[in-house]
């Protein structure tokens, strides 16, 4: 009994073990993919070290994580004492509200502290930056503070009242009495909740992805954004080194507590020295001192510039550096050293606008498609641009000017084009069975195939397929389209955007709908990858064009970085990255002959005719399609 | 007298948490109760949530089996480490925490690479030559990062609980002729209970919102409430169903916290081990 119990322990441990040693095994891989081993390096912590952004990340992280533990401790540690001065029916109230973010699920608690501050900040002040910094941290503080309380409550309720009673007896008043003799006895319970606030604070998810702004964003959160591309593996050695120094840091605390119990009977009688007191406490200081600057360096270092350009875009979007190609956002840094880029991704345009919509960060540019522009558009969303600042605006084609979705070249300036398809493995799919959008409702296929996780892509594909118009207003046939896309729920592996990249380059699925341009890039790094476009059907034809929305505060900037990305050689050198095609004729003689006259990136005319643009839909039946969507999703 | 001095510290704290945990529930209210569109009053939300209650329903179902298989998981193993002497309880009551302080959604997504079909077990499979077979995208997938992820939740109150139990009272049972089972069953049992419940319930309530777990490791049929709050906020442009939802959540998180109470000692502090 007993040695099956501890065989049955030893593999449990094993089972909590297993991932972690995962994560620890593929930060030393010389492979990007966690699941094939290929070699043994070290260079992923020398990329670690070198990757600015991440290390600024873990700074953020840090430095949230101390000053809302240490807030919390002690402004818990006081109100503990206040309670337990209160009467026990009042205590019991009290208590009961402490517990509340404690029962509640962090998901509630998110969303009711996100709601509020967006309600208070946006329509009671009328601020448009109402998340930020302070708020993250006061909801911190305040998940945080139970924590604290639940710990140190138990060690009041057992101290000895007569104690404190005895100090104020020998002439203390309750002042110093707290700080010599209760403070003393409740150590033990404040460093615990101490501590526990700060893991908990470190490693929250959940609450700062509903809090946090685009501004200051934590680790977590955006670790959660990474895991919808192939995630770095410089990822993996940052969690080995902070599993290593949590488990160092635990393993002492247990060692020194072990230790000082044992040593307790022969300790007792013997004082510590004020100067040691002294000492020891200056000690302490110092410590807390250098590690809340060097958090706060590794934080707040890099912001001394004039001016900070929250750039908000589609991932996988601009050139950033990676396999030799150039670093936009650096360029520019390069070129306007007083502006700061500020830049954060959405993976679609129904995520940007709801982030929008919702209200409380502040943004100066954005790349939506041209249907969203329509709808920003007729719900003033969008700022007019001032084309003096953009004077490359002259290179964009004609063809791209006097749209639909802006007919008076006000509100935008064409960012890419390009078509939407399907993606298909060449090793696993018949090429036989390509005939047109069906191949995404193929059984044959069942568990391989992925879907746009967006309504109107998910949506025009079933308008395509059934003939509809894709900009139908009519409410009958968005039903049968939801119909058509239940129908196709068995055989599909999942809804995803950018995590596409992943899943078809390492073949765990074969099949995909997607952005040619991102077609492009995947087929490069898998050659197995075909790319169709189901001509006859008909297609999505989309222009992502810049825009500067109504709650940017550094418009001119942001019209800078717009004229910065019109210059032909500075789209050549993107476009080049990013896969997609540019709108800039003159851009094109910068670009590889053989980009320019694959079909795939820049499709011939008698291509082009079949597609059809998304164009504005009134807000009701946009509406209506989420809602719809939704319901095909939730089934 | 001094009683009534020291009482006055509460009030800053007590302000604070009405004004960042009660007031944020009323918000969530105002929210179930207005119209995407015009924010006018509407019961409009409420009478959305039909079409939820089958999510809602997956999402108690799934988090349920999770909270019992942690409990025949973890029961064994919290016994196991009240039994060591305290240096070796202290030590492996830090290696069942330690994973909880580690990103947790790193840890789903080795997982994710352990389950997938071109996954480090399959390939594993593949080489033995027994084949490929569905792991991840299945429910049992999302039972078992659920399982996974919120364990050391059930085994540290369960071992807070079993630690207690005064060994005299073994001794007793034993005395009186009671065989190695009677003694459990009769004794170890129902004396570990609040452990028990209080465990149930720190595995339940994570698990019936969580959104991660259910996107990385289910399929396409395997949506949970929280997916569904998390894609109405982020997404759907529609945070006050959104709200709605998140409210009727809180309530059955109340319910069950309630519930588990009733039975259980509502000693303070009662839900940290």
């Amino acid at each position: 009994m007993k040695k099956t119990n501890r065989i049955f322990t030893v593999l449990i441990f094993i089972f909590l073990y297993i991932p972690m040693a995962v994560l620890v095994l593929a930060s030393f891989n010389t492979g990007k993919d966690i699941t094939d081993f290929e070699g043994f390096t070290f260079q992923r912590y020398v990329e670690l070290f070198q990757d600015e952004h991440l290390l600024k990340l873990l700074g953020n992280s840090l430095l949230i994580s101390i000053l809302a533990s240490a807030i919390a401790t002690v402004f818990g540690t006081v109100a503990a004492v206040g309670i337990h001065g209160l009467k026990p029916k009042m205590r019991k109230t009290v208590m009961t509200l402490t517990n509340i973010p404690m029962t509640n699920p962090d998901i509630v608690t998110g969303v009711s502290l996100s709601l509020l501050f967006v309600f208070v900040g946006t329509k009671m002040l009328g601020q448009r930056d109402s998340l930020t910094f302070w708020t993250l941290l006061i909801a911190h503080i305040t998940f945080n503070l139970p924590y604290v309380i639940l710990n140190v409550m138990p060690k009041l309720n057992q101290m000895d009242v007569s104690l404190t009673d005895a100090a104020m007896d020998l002439g203390c008043t309750p002042v110093p009495a707290f700080f010599r003799v209760t403070l003393h006895e409740i150590l033990p319970g404040i460093v615990t909740g101490a501590i526990m606030a700060f893991t908990m604070s470190l490693d929250d998810f959940v609450i700062s992805y509903f809090v946090s702004g685009l501004d200051f964003v934590t680790l977590p959160v955006e670790i959660y954004s990474y895991t919808k591309k192939p995630i770095q593996p410089r990822v993996y050695a940052m969690f080995t080194l902070l599993f290593a120094l949590i488990f160092v840091l635990m393993l002492t605390m247990n060692l020194l507590q072990l230790r000082s119990d044992k040593n307790k009977t022969e300790r007792r009688g013997k004082t510590i020295t004020k100067g040691q007191r002294y000492f020891r406490r200056l000690a302490a200081l110092v410590c807390l001192l250098a590690l809340l600057a060097g958090t706060g360096y590794l934080a707040f270092g890099t912001r001394q510039e004039i001016i900070t350009l929250n750039i908000y875009n589609w991932g996988q979007y601009i050139a950033d550096g990676s396999d030799g190609s150039m670093e936009i956002v650096k360029a520019f840094e390069e070129k306007y050293p007083h502006i700061k880029v500020n830049y954060s991704t959405y993976d679609s345009n129904e995520i940007m606008y709801s982030k929008l919509s919702n209200g409380g960060i502040t943004v100066d540019l954005i790349i939506p498609s041209d249907y969203m522009i329509a709808r920003m558009i007729q719900e003033d969303m969008l700022l007019p641009l001032d084309f003096d600042n953009i004077p490359n605006y002259q290179y964009i084609d004609e063809s791209f000017k006097n749209t639909a979705y802006d007919p008076e070249n006000k509100y935008s300036v064409p960012y890419t084009w390009g078509t939407v398809g399907i993606l298909y493995n060449t090793k696993y799919v018949d090429e036989a069975d390509v005939t047109g959008w069906e191949l995404l409702w193929n059984e044959k296929y069942a568990g391989k195939i992925l879907m746009f996780g967006n309504s109107r892509d998910a949506f025009g594909i079933a308008q395509y397929l059934l003939g509809y118009d894709v900009n139908t207003t009519d409410r009958a046939e968005l039903d049968a389209c939801a119909e058509k896309l239940k129908e196709q729920k068995p055989v599909l592996q999942q809804y995803v955007m950018d995590e596409i990249f992943a899943t078809m380059e390492n073949e765990e699925a074969w099949i995909a709908p997607y952005y040619a341009g991102d077609c492009l890039v995947m087929m490069e790094n898998n050659e197995n990858l075909a790319f169709y476009l189901p001509e006859e059907q008909g297609f999505n034809l989309f222009i992502d064009a810049m825009c500067i929305p109504s709650c940017a505060q550094e418009k001119e900037a942001a019209e800078l970085f717009i004229n910065f990305l019109c210059d032909p050689e500075i789209s050549a050198a993107n476009m080049d990255w990013v896969g997609y095609a540019t709108p800039i004729s003159e851009a094109k003689q910068y670009l590889d002959p053989e980009t320019v006259s694959d079909p795939v990136a820049y499709p011939g005319d008698e291509t082009l005719v079949n597609g059809t643009n998304f164009t504005y839909l009134p807000e009701d039946i946009s509406r209506y399609m989420e809602s719809l969507f939704m319901e095909v999703r939730n089934d | 007298m001094k009683k009534n001095n020291s009482a006055l510290l509460s009030t800053p704290y007590i302000l604070w948490m009405v004004a960042f945990t009660l007031i944020p529930l009323g918000v969530v209210v105002y929210y179930a109760l207005t119209d995407p569109a015009t924010g006018e009053f509407t019961w409009g939300n409420l009478r959305d949530l039909n079409q939820y209650w089958g999510v809602l329903g997956q999402s108690i179902g799934y988090s349920l089996v999770s909270a019992l298989i942690c409990l025949l998981l973890g029961y064994p193993v919290a016994y196991y480490i009240a039994h060591r002497s305290p240096t070796a309880q202290k030590m492996l009551y830090m290696l069942v925490m330690l994973p909880m302080c580690m990103s947790f959604l790193l840890r789903t997504l080795a997982w994710v690479g352990l389950l997938q079909d071109t996954g480090i077990i399959n390939d594993f499979l593949a080489f033995i030559g027994v084949g490929r077979i569905q792991l991840i995208r299945t429910p049992g997938a999302v039972v078992l990062g659920m399982v996974y992820n919120y364990l050391p939740y059930m085994i540290l109150p369960l071992y807070a609980t079993i630690v207690k139990i005064d060994h005299r009272l073994v001794e007793a049972a034993e005395d009186l002729g009671c065989s190695g089972v009677q003694v459990f069953g009769r004794v170890i049992l129902p004396l570990s209970v609040p452990g028990i419940l209080s465990g149930i319930t720190m595995v339940f309530v994570p698990a019936v919102s969580t959104f991660y777990i259910s996107q990385k490791l289910g399929g396409t049929d395997t949506v949970l409430i929280g997916d569904v709050i998390e894609r109405q906020f982020k997404q759907g442009n529609n945070p006050n169903l959104g709200a709605a939802l998140s409210l009727v959540l809180m309530i059955l998180v109340f319910i069950c916290t309630g519930i588990m109470n009733r039975f259980g000692s509502d000693e303070e502090g009662g839900v940290i081990a």
